[in-house]
């Protein structure tokens, strides 16, 4: 509904800014979701920062012109984008198929896993080892993942708690064995204890974020893709990664195939 | 209206077995506290002064810090020490610890309330110790404590909904989990209200017929 609504936007509505555009007005114009932290976040000053912002700064600073940001939500981010009035959006743009036929990606700037945690005297390496009566699997209830074990993992047991942060201290205690969930955004909270992590080393699901951008604005997507490859070269994304989320990134954005070929 | 009650509706027996859990759980929680508020009012009545102050100090600290987190000590600290009680457990133990204390000050009262002429009335009279008990103290001590004691059950039942947070699947628990599912938070929660208020009526009607026909307390129902 949500897609075929935003093709009909985008069949409506004006052409989207160009590149050249883009330069001679002098800024570029982002869209960021500030309720996904680390991502993109409300600072102490009530600016949006975030990981998305260090990208979107940097790639502002090399087309030389002044970053602006517009603070999107999940349902609303191609609407914005397909309505101009943003030049690209950010905040979790998991390149699917169902995407690609609203608007084009760039290159993928950074990954999200759905994975396993689980502590490193655990013996699991596959998640077929995880539908087995006795194990428990804590989860923070009403999120995606709980449907996904109730599915694929039938036979385990499932502790259903609040927060991420009492499901990460279930498994350091011994209360749980492992958990399921885009790990990128949970393991933060791992820090606080002694336990030795592990996370599994197959993934159940690796999603790739790219910045999103008007279809048919090929210039655009090919300077951003341009901007994206220098700044996964000289280390900008791994190190604001690093910075913002606590940990390295848990799959490499880079080794996949360009979105070009997949379209 | 946009409000979808048949998809919460289907889950019925879903729904329906949490609120028996947590009936169960009020049930049980009230037993276990009954048996530590009887013990604990009588030492109060009749024990040296340093356990005394023992059950003092445990009346003050249950009956002045919430519940929840008393559970919360129950379930995320003492794993801290090598004790790991699985949810319901700890949900158990951390109700009737807190009831235990309400239940103490409650039956304290009662006891208190009995006056000593009618005691040594009735030793006037000849009763027999059971006949004392059962002929002047229960009727007096019930009329007085049997408000009280509906009330604390009627509130158990009620606070149990705080053990979803423990991951117990009961009233509560299932209602947020079918919300998170179905998308339809209002209406699995106006179902859970319902379904409580059945809950706690049928409770409360059991408990005004029990005190009329066995203690002759006449209470009104609503």
């Amino acid at each position: 509904m949500l897609l075929a609504a935003c093709a009909l936007l985008a069949a409506a509505a004006s052409s989207a800014r160009t590149l050249d555009e883009i330069i001679a007005s002098k800024r570029i114009i982002f869209g960021v979701n500030p309720n996904l932290p680390p991502l993109g976040l409300y600072d102490a000053k009530n600016q949006i920062d975030g990981f998305d912002v260090a990208i979107a700064r940097k790639i502002a600073d090399a087309l030389g012109v002044t970053l602006e940001i517009v603070p999107v939500g999940p349902s609303d981010r191609i609407p914005f984008l397909l309505a101009d009035r943003v030049d690209v959006v950010t905040g979790g743009m998991t390149r699917t198929p169902d995407r690609l036929n609203a608007i084009d990606f760039t290159n993928p700037v950074n990954t999200e896993v759905m994975g396993i945690l689980t502590t490193a005297d655990k013996p699991y390496r596959e998640l077929n080892q995880l539908d087995d009566p006795r194990v428990t699997l804590v989860e923070v209830r009403g999120t995606t993942p709980v449907r996904f074990i109730k599915t694929k993992l039938p036979k385990a047991q499932v502790l259903l708690l609040d927060n991420y942060p009492d499901a990460i201290r279930a498994i350091a205690q011994g209360r749980a064995d492992a958990l399921i969930d885009v790990l990128d955004f949970v393991l933060v909270y791992t820090k606080n204890y002694s336990t030795k992590w592990r996370v599994v080393d197959v993934p159940i699901e690796v999603g790739y974020d790219c910045l999103g951008i008007r279809k048919g604005n090929v210039a655009l997507t090919q300077r951003m893709n341009k901007e994206i490859a220098v700044l996964h070269a000289d280390g900008f994304i791994a190190a604001s990664w690093l910075k913002w989320f606590g940990h390295p990134m848990l799959h490499d954005p880079t080794a996949v195939t360009p979105v070009a070929a997949s379209q | 209206m946009t409000l979808q009650f048949r998809p919460i509706l289907e889950q019925w027996p879903y729904l329906l077995g949490g609120a028996w859990l947590s009936l169960e759980m009020a049930v049980l929680a009230f037993v276990c506290g009954m048996s530590i508020g009887l013990v604990c009012a009588a030492l109060l009545q009749f024990a040296p002064p340093y356990p005394r102050r023992l059950i003092t100090a445990y009346v003050t600290f249950a009956t002045n810090t919430p519940q929840l987190v008393q559970i919360y000590f129950l379930f995320f600290g003492l794993p801290e020490v090598g004790v790991i009680l699985p949810p319901l457990a700890a949900v158990l133990v951390g109700m009737t610890f807190n009831a235990g204390a309400y239940l103490c000050e409650i039956l304290r009262a009662g006891f208190l309330s009995l006056r000593p002429a009618e005691l040594e009335a009735a030793e006037v009279l000849g009763f027999s110790r059971l006949q004392l008990i059962r002929l002047v103290m229960m009727p007096h001590v019930m009329k007085v404590m049997f408000p009280s004691l509906s009330n604390q059950f009627i509130m158990m039942t009620l606070g149990t909904s705080m053990a979803s947070v423990f991951g117990v699947e009961e009233l509560t628990g299932r209602t947020l989990s079918l919300g998170a599912d179905t998308y339809l938070s209002v209406e699995a929660f106006t179902v859970a209200a319902v379904l409580y208020l059945v809950i706690s009526l049928v409770a409360t009607f059991t408990l005004v017929l029990y005190g009329r026909l066995v203690h002759r307390i006449k209470t009104r129902m609503l």
